[in-house]
């Protein structure tokens, strides 16, 4: 009556599969190596990478399009909104709902040019108590900062719409991202975290994204024999800035993705460009 | 710097030059709408759809910053396809006439705890879909008035209203009523609480006031509890990608919303709030907290 199990046979098979793997254990292994040199030819030379990355500190500006549908739809939602329950928010003739007063009309005839509606009234003394209540508010910050007028490549306050990346320049005056060979015993993610330190600095504090490296990079040209691999990571600037230490690292940047392609080879751009954000 | 200038390339330049039309001050208006009887202003077409004045902070951190380090963290390599799933056979059979209407169950148990993952690709990284809010007002079972003071506080907390904007799926701030009577509790039918939804940049909007307003100025709270390093996650809820958490009555006069005007409602109300994430399969709850502990909600392990 009941159907015959067909998984039977498949968990059957899998199971002597399991067991002849474990056989296997058994049966003599071949040798590790047979000569060392012939080992250590084929033997890549591993290293880590790190791009540190500082995230953008303000949303981006909208682009024209977007500034001109924003603008359109703001004038529908002003036109179209329920009236606004004033004497449920405000006490009337609190400094507050006078200052709230002053900004609505503004806002209004920019909106329309003119009130399209009766509009509550203030006073004089209201209006003198909004003017204090907008002082205590402060200035705004501006989205372009000091460093951006200086023109200062290795401030963090750059460029505050954008993703920046570490560059930093090697006794040879080559660029690149900072890197380390691996160390015996040790784990790629902690080459990657010591590929910064020794180089920048220790008042840095950062956060490595993850223990998984993002991209590899394979130079075309072998080192001395040896292929080399290099294996990128990802990390957060939190807090600090970068020190180099004048001998493997002799300056530094902060730069953005395609400002970052003039700095470097072309055969490294090619190699990395997809792991960085085009934000 | 002495070495090197930066070359910015062309492709950005251009970019910012080409536009549709310049943006001038916008049109006077000559005639102003006609108004219902309500005083409200009818517009000149029917099916009017209100859609983004602005970009969202919280989501723009989102795309720029949080997509990519989760999709770096949550990446699971698998090597190979994965098999085919097990075939569960039916407990009766389907052909034998004394079972065939009834209700089958698979053997082997139940598999909800046990769904894998979907595989990690670029497409499917953890995101927000959804947060729902929602409070039981006791006294609504006397009186269902009492429910005005919680639909107010949640339209002000929300900025959600039914159909807002003409967009019909907006549902706005929804009455919950009791699905069955329970003796000197309940009443089937009868309204019990209220809920809200919210999507899109009103969503963020909600949780940037959470988790910049609202938690930090709470007192005692130092985190969502976490349950057990070593509790069971293959349940319904380990698998689903809904992180929950209750806020006390306290918590309401936090939001600004209602801060400038608490006295203006009778009483504070405590919620809950239930973050709804795309995550599913085993893991998807830490995917989900690794979400939002990116967002700046707080966790803590008991």
């Amino acid at each position: 009556m009941l159907p015959r199990r067909p998984a039977l046979q498949a968990v059957r098979s899998l199971a002597t599969e399991v067991g002849a793997a474990n056989n296997t254990l058994h049966a003599p292994t071949p040798p590790l190596s047979t000569t060392k040199s012939a080992v250590t030819r084929s033997k890549p030379l591993l290293e880590a990478a790190v791009i540190v990355n500082r995230s953008p500190t303000i949303t981006r500006s909208p682009s024209r399009f977007e500034k001109t549908f924003f603008q359109y739809q703001s004038r529908i939602a002003r036109a179209l909104h329920n009236p606004f329950p004033y004497e449920f928010y405000f006490k009337q003739g609190s400094p507050l709902e006078a200052q709230f007063n002053i900004e609505e009309r503004s806002r209004e005839r920019q909106a329309f040019g003119r009130l399209t509606r009766t509009m509550w009234d203030t006073t004089e003394a209201n209006l003198e108590a909004a003017k204090l209540a907008k002082e205590e508010v402060g200035k705004r910050a501006t989205r372009f900062t000091e460093a951006d007028k200086r023109k200062d490549l290795r401030s963090l306050d750059r460029r505050g719409e954008r993703n920046l990346y570490l560059v930093t320049k090697s006794e040879d005056s080559s660029w690149s991202f900072p890197r380390a060979a691996i160390r015996k015993g040790e784990f790629l993610h902690q080459t990657a975290e010591r590929a910064l330190y020794p180089h920048c600095g220790v008042n840095v504090d950062t956060w490595l994204v993850g223990r998984k490296p993002i991209g590899l990079y394979k130079p075309a040209e072998p080192t001395e024999g040896h292929e080399r691999l290099v294996f990128f990571y990802k990390m957060h600037i939190l807090a600090g800035q970068v020190e180099p230490n004048g001998s493997s690292a002799v300056d530094f940047a902060w730069l953005t993705k395609e400002e970052i392609k003039g700095y470097v080879e072309r055969e490294y751009w090619r190699g990395v460009k997809d792991m960085l954000s085009d934000s | 710097m002495s070495a090197a200038t930066p070359k910015i390339t062309t492709a950005v330049k251009a970019a910012s030059r080409g536009s549709l039309r310049p943006i001038r001050r916008a049109p006077e208006m000559r005639k102003l709408l006609k108004r219902d009887e309500r005083g409200l202003p009818i517009p000149h077409i029917k099916h009017l759809v209100l859609r983004d004045t602005h970009h969202s902070r919280l989501q723009d951190f989102y795309y720029n910053t949080l997509q990519d380090d989760l999709m770096y963290m949550t990446y699971v390599h698998e090597s190979s396809p994965r098999p085919p799933p097990r075939a569960t056979r039916l407990a009766y059979d389907p052909e034998d006439p004394y079972t065939k209407n009834r209700h089958n169950p698979p053997v082997g148990g139940s598999q909800i705890g046990k769904k894998l993952p979907p595989p990690s690709t670029a497409h499917n990284v953890v995101q927000l879909e959804r947060i729902q809010i929602h409070t039981m007002v006791k006294e609504a079972i006397n009186s269902k008035s009492n429910l005005l003071g919680a639909i107010a506080a949640f339209r002000a907390i929300s900025g959600e209203n039914h159909q807002a904007g003409g967009v019909h799926t907006s549902e706005g701030v929804q009455i919950v009523r009791a699905v069955k009577t329970v003796g000197g509790w309940s009443r089937a039918g009868g309204p019990l609480g209220v809920k809200v939804d919210l999507k899109g940049p009103k969503m963020y909007d909600f949780l940037t006031t959470l988790v910049e307003f609202v938690l930090p100025r709470l007192r005692e709270f130092n985190g969502v509890q976490l349950p057990g390093s070593s509790s069971n996650m293959q349940t319904p809820a380990g698998v689903s990608g809904v992180v929950s958490f209750g806020l006390p009555p306290e918590a309401m006069g936090l939001f600004p919303q209602i801060e400038v005007n608490l006295d203006s409602y009778p009483k504070s109300y405590g919620m809950h709030v239930h973050l709804i994430t795309n995550a599913e399969g085993q893991g998807a709850q830490n995917r989900a907290r690794a979400l939002l502990s990116g967002f700046g909600v707080p966790f803590l392990r008991k």
